[in-house]
């Protein structure tokens, strides 16, 4: 069992290493970070994903909830004003692009939806319109609870 | 241990190799921003990336084949874990600003969740199968991505109506949300204060793009617009993968299974073609 998670464990670190490699050349073209800044954030981000995926395996024993979740919170609370790295950890971080892990991400998910290519052309007008219609009802409904908190409160 | 890996590079490298290509030269591209008169549609490399990794795969150039469009998949999850660290790590960097924002901010997070009671009808009598959830629960921005891809997994029918979504959102969402800000601003029936904190339901850019638009209707709010934008910008980046996890996905999917078998019967009436759907395979 202990031996099962440890092939796990390494096995994912491969694969963030494997997929690290793009995001760094990413970093590095696309948002003129130098491999030193690179492989500063990478090990950051790498490392709280890791930490992330790994705590997730350990809890899914106990409540199933979004691995995601686990690492988006690996890293909020490594970067809270609690955090006795919170310096090191938002420093590093920051020389990594927000967006320079979608490249790579994009690249993947173009080749895996490339089997539903015809799919996504036959439906591409629904999408915009369903894309437009989300952000104008998150929008609206997002003023309109906001309008009516403020007037509730006394505010405006 | 290492073998599986080992295993997995020799077995797919075409994958590896591909995105890694497909990467740097997206890259080398660069944001790409189109002038439509009404506003700018902006081009990121992710998006030429996806399209052209689409165009090679086995429904048209064939250059990947099923089993490699699969492990791709997976790796789509390995590439979501340092983006989720990266969010994460910003939302914690300004958690200390939470507290200062107001309850009006704090709430309006809710009405994010509005949407859902617009859009999936609508997009159930579009015809949209599962991928209506994906689609509707939220804003679908990065941490959405994250969430339903791993809940549902990269080929779930799910996750390609949120993936569409973030897709064409990148594309036309800064033109779009100044468009809409605009629009909505005309209608003067919410405060100038409660649509700056609306324009912060998107992306950095969407905001950036709203709150602008904002700022020179109201120029009496010009500077107070985009900071409170910047707040709810910031704040749906801290509460947005909770907010999915816990009231969006389960409220969509309630609904979604109290609609989908009324509207999907008179949809499955009216047209033959039921194959749009996400079973494809």
């Amino acid at each position: 069992m202990k031996a099962k998670a440890e092939i796990r464990f390494f096995e994912q670190m491969g694969l963030l290493a494997l997929a690290g490699t793009i995001m760094i050349l990413t970093n590095m073209i696309g948002y003129k970070y130098t491999l030193v800044q690179s492989l500063q954030g990478y090990a950051v981000l790498g490392g709280i994903a890791l930490a992330g995926v790994t705590i997730s395996r350990f809890m899914s024993r106990f409540i199933k909830l979004p691995t995601m979740m686990y690492v988006s919170l690996t890293g909020l609370l490594l970067a809270c004003p609690l955090s006795p790295f919170k310096e090191q950890v938002i420093a590093w971080a920051n020389n990594f692009a927000f967006l320079a892990p979608a490249t790579a991400l994009g690249a993947f998910a173009g080749i895996s939806l490339g089997k539903d290519m015809k799919n996504f052309g036959r439906m591409g007008v629904k999408l915009i319109a369903i894309t437009v219609l989300v952000i104008t009802g998150t929008f609206i409904m997002s003023a309109f609870v906001a309008d009516q908190v403020l007037k509730y409160t006394g505010s405006v | 241990m290492e073998s599986s890996i080992k295993g997995r590079l020799l077995r797919y490298w075409k994958v590896y190799a591909g995105a890694l290509v497909l990467a740097v030269l997206s890259d080398m591209i660069g944001i790409v921003k189109f002038d439509i008169g009404i506003g700018t549609l902006t081009l990121f490399p992710m998006v030429f990336a996806t399209i052209i990794g689409g165009l090679f795969g086995p429904d048209l150039l064939r250059l990947f084949d099923m089993k490699e469009s699969g492990a791709a998949g997976a790796m789509v999850l390995v590439c979501l874990a340092p983006f989720m660290a990266k969010m994460g790590v910003g939302a914690g960097a300004n958690l200390a600003r939470l507290v200062e924002v107001g309850p009006a901010l704090l709430l309006q997070e809710f009405g994010n969740l509005g949407t859902i009671l617009i859009s999936l009808p609508v997009a159930l009598l579009l015809g949209l199968k599962k991928e209506a959830i994906g689609a509707c629960y939220s804003i679908n921005r990065d941490s959405n991505l994250g969430l339903t891809t791993d809940i549902y997994g990269p080929d779930a029918p799910e996750t390609k109506g949120t993936f569409a979504v973030y897709i064409v959102g990148s594309v036309i969402g800064t033109v779009f949300m100044s468009l809409l800000a605009s629009i909505v601003a005309s209608w003067n029936v919410f405060h100038p204060l409660a649509l700056a904190m609306a324009s912060g339901v998107g992306s950095g850019s969407m905001m950036t793009a709203a709150a602008g638009t904002l700022a020179a209707i109201y120029p009496d709010y010009a500077e107070v617009i985009p900071v409170l934008g910047g707040a709810s910008d910031m704040l749906t980046g801290i509460t947005g993968i909770y907010m999915g996890t816990f009231i969006g996905l389960p409220l969509t999917t309630w609904l979604y299974n109290k609609l989908e078998p009324t509207v999907g019967r008179i949809f499955a009436r009216n047209t033959i073609n039921s194959n749009a759907g996400g079973e494809a395979e």
